[in-house]
């Protein structure tokens, strides 16, 4: 068991790599660069260009490019020797000059806790999102589950359905008119993040996806337990519905359930681009579609890294979250 | 299974917790001014705030350092240069009360204007200029707009650590290396050829040791002054002399007669930043309002990054004091900046062109949409250097070579058509150089559009007509974006419609274009491109952009030495008419050449509540319409939303 994860954490290394490796080529040969040269702007004066690509090590071919990034590398300007991926460093920005990229997506503003960085706004987001999707999504699939084939049944498949099915900015625009707009309740601008209100509408248009997902995971799973022989027996014993339901039917209804919850909350951390700019939210996702427009190569790479790393860790502990609440499940040594 | 619901309403609550208050590691308090949103006086329906939506949070906020525009409109709230610009895009006495050139213009003089102060009540004098100047150019800073100041005495070597002057000449043996090392680096034929000729440049300058470095730096032609002409007191505790109040005087020696660069100087390259912030804060100084004290209209009093930034009145500001606090927001979504407009919630934003159906279909609407031309004007260059290749695999010179051509493609370009079908009349059509409302604006161009004169002047030429140019298979080579695919398509239509030219659509990759576009032996036979007004004078959209030895004219292959003498002229002339006269017999000669379709200027679009009173717009206030005389407008915070 320990060795298993062992082994798979040590995994994680060839797939950084690999990510790294393929984010790298795919960013060098995107066209344009950082202090590149639109048409409709100044052009940065060859010397000053050159300094900047000597500081920033883009004056190296490229092998000697991705080492540094990984590896180690002395950057030819300051002649200090510096560690890169390997040392948790990802590198300077190339458009917020003296940041980091790590500093960017980890740390928070002076005298702030972790939470105030963009990677806890994003956790925080998703972790929101997540409790929205399983609150709204287990009960909406057990309704449907128990009254099959019924208008409430047909209601969650809807529901569930649109889920899936709309795109989450078209329902954030959407939602935004009929709140904002028409009924007047919420305010579009965003006075503070640390007021809860404003929460509600980025974390429900970022968790419906998922609480569709768990609404249907849910239905099924209960359809296919109400079927089972203790189900059964547990009624012809006279139990109460309401026992049955919770205590028999429910908690082996769940257990798929709670294995994609790991998966389901690193989707809502590093899928949460599109909302987090609609709603000019101060996370990981609008930092890093603004580098993408601002080709700031280092901040994407650094970006997808880092997003590379929480979907692995969450695959990981899928498996984990197996072997602890189904002990009918034995990982192979 | 109990643990399961245990964990999962665990996770619930835990969640809810986080997204209200932050979480627990310490309570957050807010690292500025605490209280700056203004809320309405009795009688009043709303505060006496400015709501401007700047769409994408900056990357970079510091003077010396910044470049776009959402960066610069912060910078220029709340700091100032010793010029600044009026609504005419005159260049009026900004920090400095006067300035004047000497005889041949390679000396520049500023008085500061008495008792200037920082909005902290701290002493501004010659010193703190100094300072950012030489900041500017200092290599260490790392500026994009570095080279803007290179007029200055010793400023383009210490920026390049290139001097005639040092004497450790770059050898042969060492040129070559640098130039085996750019070799290895280049992926393509055309970087090859570029790193042998930046090595070939290289050859026989001569490449400063630190210590050379260091006395250019301490050379370079940035001095400051009593009104009397006597040194500046050092105090002997900080080393520096920003405490000398009579320290008001600050002279640039100039390596070439340059009688614009007062005006380089209004721009944001040489804000006051203070050493001291800059030196505290570190190297993100610039993210907190407390370490940008500055010298301009409002004080930045909160700034939540990609919120919200908060500006209010800076009373120790010199000139006229705005009468409102302003607040930024940066909503990058233009549909949701859109709805927050119509909601009340924002007083300025930029409209886009998905929402003009919405904006032409409501009267209160488009009575609030402001529409007014932008600092850029596009073009249609034509290649004229290039060798270029025919169906049948055989080479020809550019047609544009010859002047008919070039008038016919001019006078055939529909600028009217293209505004209105391409840009969905969110840009204005405009047949000349320089753009309105920028000093060297002259409406006066032989190149309207004009089918029938095109057609003639087509069949004048040495073609004789659409046939012959057709034989040679033109191409219409572009960068394929969807963008610029609508762009060329467009172009190409044009010309078939108004000269019975046939022109084929040929994409290529992006940054091959980008490439191709930079060297003259393959700049495309038509190529869209622009350019933006860095500073209101004519020498930057004359001078930089056509002079032959430019890049820009170099790559394009066109040389007019008759403009070149000209603009030479101007760009030393000390007299303000006769420059103006001089730049406007460039400007008249270059579009008597015609190297390139005068096409149309940018337009700035925004639309602006009617509460918002008194604004002034310019070409080159493309942040938000009235950034450049925030002293006139007013709020009528007594007015409701019609």
């Amino acid at each position: 068991m320990v060795a298993y994860f062992l082994r798979r954490i040590l995994w994680l290394i060839p797939v950084l790599f690999t990510v790294s490796l393929i984010t790298f080529i795919i960013m060098r040969s995107a066209p344009g660069g950082p202090w590149d040269t639109d048409a409709e702007r100044r052009q940065v004066d060859a010397a000053t260009l050159k300094s900047l690509e000597a500081y920033y090590g883009l004056d190296k071919p490229m092998w000697r490019q991705f080492v540094a990034y990984v590896f180690v590398d002395k950057n030819s300007v300051t002649r200090e020797w510096v560690c890169g991926l390997i040392c948790g460093n990802l590198g300077p920005s190339y458009r917020q000059h003296g940041r980091t990229v790590q500093s960017i997506l980890f740390d928070p503003p002076p005298k702030e806790s972790f939470w105030q960085s963009r990677f806890g706004y994003s956790l925080r987001l998703g972790l929101t999102a997540l409790s929205f999707a399983v609150i709204f999504g287990i009960p909406i699939g057990v309704v449907a589950a128990l009254k099959q084939n019924t208008l409430w049944d047909y209601i969650g498949l809807f529901i569930a359905t649109s889920g899936i099915s709309v795109p989450s900015f078209v329902l954030a625009i959407f939602l935004i008119i009929i709140f904002g707009s028409w009924l007047g309740w919420i305010d579009i601008i965003v006075d503070s993040w640390r007021e809860i209100k404003y929460w509600i509408m980025p974390a429900m248009v970022l968790g419906f996806g998922t609480m569709a997902f768990t609404a249907r995971l849910t239905r099924s799973a209960m359809l296919e337990v109400m079927r089972q022989d203790y189900v059964r027996t547990a009624r012809a014993k006279g139990l109460a519905e309401r026992v049955v339901v919770f205590r028999h039917m429910l908690k082996n209804a769940l257990i798929p359930v709670v294995t994609i919850l790991g998966p389901a909350l690193a989707a809502l951390v590093t899928g949460s681009f599109i909302i987090e700019t609609m709603f000019s939210f101060p996370g990981m996702g609008g930092a890093y579609v603004q580098a993408i427009r601002q080709r700031d190569y280092s901040m994407i790479m650094g970006t997808t890294v880092i997003y590379a790393l929480l979907v692995a860790v969450a695959n990981l502990s899928v498996d984990l979250a197996y072997v602890l609440i189904d002990p009918r499940i034995r990982l192979e040594e | 299974m109990r643990k399961l619901f245990a964990i999962l309403s665990l996770l619930v609550i835990a969640s809810m917790a986080l997204a209200a208050c932050g979480g627990g590691g310490g309570a957050p308090e807010p690292t500025q001014a605490p209280e700056a949103t203004a809320a309405p006086e009795p009688g009043e329906v709303r505060a006496n705030v400015l709501r401007i939506n700047l769409g994408t949070y900056p990357d970079i906020i510091d003077p010396q350092v910044s470049s776009f525009v959402n960066e610069i409109a912060h910078l220029k709230l709340f700091y100032e240069g010793l010029t600044k610009f009026n609504e005419k895009l005159e260049t009026v006495p900004g920090a400095a009360e006067s300035w004047e050139y000497n005889d041949d213009a390679t000396q520049l003089t500023f008085h500061l204007r008495d008792g200037l102060t920082y909005s902290d009540g701290s002493l501004l004098n010659a010193e703190r200029f100094a300072y950012s100047i030489r900041r500017n150019i200092n290599p260490a800073t790392g500026g994009e707009y570095a080279s803007i100041t290179d007029e200055i005495l010793n400023a383009s070597e210490w920026r390049s650590g290139v001097a005639s002057t040092c004497d450790s000449v770059v050898t042969a043996q060492e040129a070559y290396d640098t130039a085996k090392a750019a070799s290895d680096a280049a992926p393509t034929d055309t970087a090859l050829a570029e790193a042998t000729a930046a090595a070939e440049a290289l050859l026989g300058q001569a490449v400063c040791t630190e210590e050379e470095i260091a006395a250019i730096a301490e050379s370079i032609g940035v001095k400051t002054s009593h009104a009397d002409g006597s040194d500046c007191a050092v105090n002997a505790d900080t080393g520096n002399a920003y405490d000398d109040a009579d320290c008001n005087t600050l002279t640039l020696t100039l390596a070439k007669p340059a009688p614009y660069f007062h005006t380089i100087m209004g721009i944001w390259v040489a804000f006051p930043a203070k050493q001291e912030s800059i030196e505290e804060g570190g190297k993100v100084w610039w993210t907190s309002p407390v370490f940008q004290i500055g010298n301009g209209p409002f004080i930045w009093t909160v700034g939540e990054p990609f919120v919200r930034g908060y500006f209010t009145p800076n009373a120790n500001y010199w000139g006229d004091k705005p009468s409102y606090d302003l607040e930024y927001r940066y909503i990058t979504d233009s549909a949701v900046a859109f709805q927050a407009y119509r909601n009340g919630e924002l007083d300025i934003v930029a409209s886009a062109a998905e929402d003009l159906p919405t904006i032409e279909a409501d009267p209160n609407l488009t009575a609030q949409h402001m529409l007014y031309p932008g600092a850029c004007t596009i073009l249609i260059k034509f290649g004229l250097a290039a060798k270029y290749t025919a169906p049948d695999g055989s080479t020809y010179d550019s047609p544009f070579l010859d002047k008919k051509v070039r008038e016919a493609f001019a006078l055939a370009f529909d600028a009217e058509s293209y505004s209105r079908d391409v840009n969905g009349g969110l840009s204005t059509p405009t047949w000349t150089w320089i753009p309105p409302g920028f000093p060297g604006y002259d409406p006066e161009s032989p190149l309207r559009f004009d089918s029938e004169a095109a057609r003639a002047a087509l069949a004048e030429s040495t073609y004789g007509g659409p046939e012959a140019l057709n034989a040679l298979g033109l191409k219409l080579t572009f960068g394929d974006t969807p963008r610029n695919r609508l762009h060329s398509e467009w172009l190409v239509a044009n010309y078939k419609e108004h000269l019975g030219v046939e022109i084929a659509l040929d994409p290529i990759e992006t940054t091959t274009f980008t490439a191709i576009t930079k060297d003259p032996a393959t700049f495309p036979l038509l190529a869209r491109q622009s350019w933006c007004a860095d500073y209101p004078d004519q020498q930057n959209w004359l001078s930089v952009y056509w002079k032959s030895t430019t890049s820009f004219a170099n790559r394009q292959g066109y040389e007019n030495l008759e403009f070149d003498a000209l603009i030479d002229q101007a760009d030393v002339e000390l007299d303000p008419a006769k420059r103006t006269d001089l730049y406007a017999q460039a400007q008249q000669l270059l579009l008597d050449d015609i190297p390139s379709a005068f096409g149309y200027n940018t337009a700035n679009h925004y639309l602006v509540q009617p509460w918002v009173k008194g604004i002034v717009t310019t070409p080159q206030d493309s942040d938000w319409p009235g950034s450049f005389s925030v002293h006139t407008i007013t709020i009528d915070t007594r007015m409701s939303a019609p």
